[in-house]
């Protein structure tokens, strides 16, 4: 989703972009499409790295296709790869050590830290499958040194074998906006300079990077997380429809009034949101932990247990602390996207904040879009069939989403749910005729 | 109530505005396809640094033939007799126009349109060793061509390559498709096979004029760049094969590059040890260096043992290597190219890596003249595996793509 690399501020018109974002996001498949269609030659599988860029230190993990590292280094790696780390793990991190010599663009070199060395198979359409060597590294600069600019002297491999190539990207990279979650971008080849029979080192210069930079980047995350989470919209729409209602003990009964109904609204979306702000923070930082597939069949209940108290009243008066409750747990799915990014304190503050301000920002356009039809609708007698085919809809796909986390496997009901989803402003469309065409007959007949 | 209702109405309005608007901006994201465009995805590894030309282009990615359609065009074109009666009087280039042109008066519209595209490097450039699945061509695809367009099409390589001669010249290019069809049917899948492989004619066919015509598949590119009285070019020309062992179809057997990886093998080990020495190159090749995209990148420094060093018996069999190339050509064009690379062969340089028997993968031979750039790299098989399969480029200095560097 390149579009949403665009800084948020360069467009004045930003809720009307990310709601035409919302539409896009759902109405086309992301297509990642095959890298090899643009490849010339290279049966052989090139070797890659890819940079994580940290505030003081650069995580990166090398990628060696083990039949080049064989050719290269003359032991039989990948003929006989069974517990190779195990056997050959300190003669291979000496021969990476060797081989990667990040330095300042002045010479100085930076320390090199080689972590974990892993064997597995991966593959790809030109090569097939095929084994590689990963190693996860950390690159320091010596102390004052630029992070962003440097000399990449890395020629593992390529040193004997010279039709090897090395492709070297950035995955993430906060201070300029690039999260994981983008596909990585290259920044460069490392290879044999054919004319002049010489291997030249990488020079790294990365665009300026700031605070701010990584700030917005989260806002957009933030944004896009709760666009693309048709779970998080339901549970949102479904737990407004009976907000603007007056209720007696057991069921659902007139329009409260444009105060009661904005200051029941503003109740909820707060509760909702002071829940998941907390357990955001928690769960960023580390503190609260829980894994994603409990977590994501109590979001899938929560829209069911919604959906029915919009059918009769579950909970009524107390929809702020069941708002609360559910916003603790729609918080611990956005605390495990935090988490995944494992940035350094000061940019997980940061990120948690913007994050937050993006899932804000959705929220409200969501309710903006939505909520003056609702209202409208609520002091029409058609409203309680609005109401109802609603919920019971949402209960329906709650049932679906529930069935499909816990089983871990895919059902007809919640792909059907995604298809229809992809169409809702259409649904807000209808439902602002509707609004429209029942309040002014409501109107027509009373004065009538 | 009433008054409350007239503080909707302008709300209304605006919320109506908001989505008319929204909805103008219900287009695909201009954006999203830059993902499928990218050199070389990190992450699973694969692709090259890029080169000319992009993704797509008039037909190309994504082709795929059946089987039963690629081994009919390989039963259709691998007997050698020409069809064509109204060329016959037409000799050299003025008979390669009218052929190119009689093939080109039996293609539908869109077959032609897709056929022809202007004179352009980038056009030229745009072959690969790769399937065409995997790295698009230009131009229409063998199995588009019905049983009339395919007589004419096999009637112009036949005026172009070499005739009769087992495992070289059009032989060997029908080998080349055959071998293809058992990659199709050995886990390959329909992105391999005969019926995968692209003509393009690039410029108008004239005698005068610049144009080339391109014929380039999975392990076989061979180009024609015709520049009126400038000359020819023949190159690049890459020639591989996997399977490595023999392949028949139609009762015919075919081993198209058995022959070169022979010849090379016979004049490594025709070396005495001082000169296998000097010849030798520290560093490894696990594919030819000089392949698709990469072009004029000649080293700017020879390396390895100076031919005109050695003995006219050895002198001889670097010749024949050399043979097994430009003899590919029809026999007029291949005695003016084998003339200038035979004056140029005491200022020759070969050099090799690996071992001298060609038997394993890594080893590989470079042949470098003023002109003729020829290299032979052995590596390990990608739908064979464990066994390995050569690719092998030759290349002209002055002359690829007709010079029109």
């Amino acid at each position: 989703m390149a579009g949403l690399n665009k800084s948020i501020l360069d467009n004045p018109i930003l809720i009307v972009n990310h709601l035409k974002k919302w539409f896009t996001i759902l109405l086309i498949p992301i297509i990642r499409g095959l890298s090899a269609g643009n490849a010339l030659g290279h049966p052989m599988p090139n070797s890659v790295v890819l940079l994580t860029l940290h505030s003081d230190h650069i995580s990166t993990e090398l990628q060696i296709p083990l039949s080049e590292l064989q050719a290269a280094i003359g032991i039989p790696v990948n003929d006989s790869s069974a517990q190779l780390v195990d056997r050959l793990g300190s003669e291979l991190r000496a021969y990476l050590t060797k081989h990667i010599n990040p330095k300042t663009l002045d010479g100085k070199p930076w320390r090199v830290t080689i972590g974990a060395l892993k064997v597995h198979e991966t593959q790809n359409a030109i090569n097939g499958v095929y084994r590689e060597l990963t190693a996860q590294l950390e690159l320091t600069p010596p102390a004052g040194a630029d992070i962003r600019k440097f000399i990449l002297d890395y020629d593992a491999v390529l040193h004997q074998v010279v039709t090897h190539k090395i492709l070297v990207s950035v995955s993430q990279d906060w201070a300029a906006g690039k999260l994981a979650e983008d596909a990585p971008a290259q920044v460069g080849v490392i290879e044999l300079d054919i004319v002049n029979n010489r291997i030249l080192p990488l020079t790294i210069n990365l665009e300026a990077g700031s605070a701010w930079k990584g700030l917005i980047s989260m806002v957009r995350l933030g944004i896009q997380h709760i666009a693309e989470g048709t779970d998080h919209l339901l549970f949102i729409l479904v737990l407004l429809l009976p907000a603007p209602l007056l209720h007696t003990r057991r069921r659902w009964t007139d329009f409260g009034g444009i105060r009661y109904s904005l200051s029941r609204l503003l109740w909820i979306v707060s509760a909702f949101t002071v829940g998941h702000s907390v357990i955001l923070l928690l769960g960023a930082l580390g503190w609260v932990r829980l894994p994603s597939q409990p977590v994501e069949i109590m979001i899938a209940l929560s829209i069911l247990v919604s959906a029915i108290h919009a059918i009769r009243p579950l909970f009524p008066g107390k929809e702020t602390w069941i708002a609360t409750g559910f916003g603790l747990i729609h918080g611990m799915a956005f605390a495990n996207t935090l988490a995944n990014l494992s940035l350094d304190a000061g940019r997980m503050a940061l990120s948690i904040l913007g994050f937050n301000v993006g899932i804000e920002l959705m929220q409200l356009l969501i309710i903006i879009v939505t909520i003056p039809w609702l209202i409208l609708l609520s002091r029409t007698p058609v409203y309680r069939i609005v109401r109802l085919t609603g919920a019971v809809l949402a209960a329906v796909a709650a049932i679906a989403w529930t069935a499909e986390r816990v089983t871990g496997t895919a059902n007809a009901w919640a792909g059907m749910v995604e298809r229809i989803a992809g169409y809702s402003p259409y649904f807000v469309f209808l439902l602002a005729l509707l609004a429209i065409f029942f309040t002014i007959r409501t109107r027509q007949l009373k004065n009538a | 109530m009433t008054r409350s209702f007239s503080i909707f109405m302008p709300l209304l309005g605006f919320f109506m505005a908001t989505f008319i608007a929204c909805q103008d901006h219900v287009t695909p994201d201009p954006d999203t396809p830059a993902d499928s465009t990218g050199t070389g995805m990190p992450g699973d590894s694969s692709g090259g640094p890029g080169g000319p030309g992009g993704n797509g282009g008039p037909g190309g990615n994504g082709s795929s033939a059946s089987v039963e359609v690629s081994k009919a065009i390989t039963a259709a074109m691998y007997t050698m007799t020409m069809t064509n009666t109204s060329c016959g009087g037409a000799t050299g280039l003025a008979k390669v126009v009218c052929l190119t042109q009689a093939f080109q008066a039996t293609l539908s519209d869109s077959l032609l349109s897709a056929v022809q595209l202007p004179y352009s490097l980038a056009n030229a450039q745009k072959w690969s060793n790769l399937p065409a699945g995997l790295s698009a061509r230009y131009g229409i695809n063998q199995a588009s061509l019905d049983e009339t367009q395919r007589t004419a099409f096999k009637d112009l390589m036949l005026a172009l390559l070499a005739l009769n001669v087992t495992d070289e010249g059009y032989d060997e290019m029908i080998g080349s498709l055959v071998a293809d069809n058992v990659l199709a049917v050995s886990g390959g899948g329909t992105t391999y096979g005969a019926g995968n492989f692209y003509v393009s004619i690039i410029g108008t066919p004239s005698t005068t004029g610049l144009w080339e015509l391109l014929f380039t598949g999975h392990h076989y590119t061979q180009p024609y760049t015709f520049n009126g009285t400038a000359g020819t070019g023949y190159t690049p020309a890459f020639r591989a094969i996997e399977p490595t062992y023999a392949v028949s179809e139609n009762g015919k057997t075919y081993q198209p590059m058995e022959q070169e990886r022979l010849a090379f093998a016979a004049l490594l080990t025709s070396l005495s040890s001082s000169e296998q020495a000097a010849a030798k190159l520290s560093s490894s090749f696990g594919d030819v260096v000089l392949g698709p995209g990469q072009d004029w990148k000649f080293p700017a420094t020879k390396v390895g043992l100076k031919v005109g060093s050695l003995t006219a018996d050895k002198q001889a069999l670097v010749l024949n290597a050399i043979k097994l190339y430009v003899n590919d050509l029809d026999p007029t064009s291949a005695a003016a190219v084998l003339t200038k690379y035979t004056n140029e062969l005491p200022d020759t340089y070969i050099s090799y890596a690996g071992n001298t028997s060609v038997t394993a993968a890594n080893d590989y031979i470079r042949i470098d003249g003023p002109s003729v750039w020829i290299e032979f790299s052995y590596q390990g098989g990608v739908i064979i595996k464990n066994m390995p399969h050569p690719h092998s480029v030759w290349r002209d200095h002055t002359t690829d793509y007709g010079g029109t560097k």
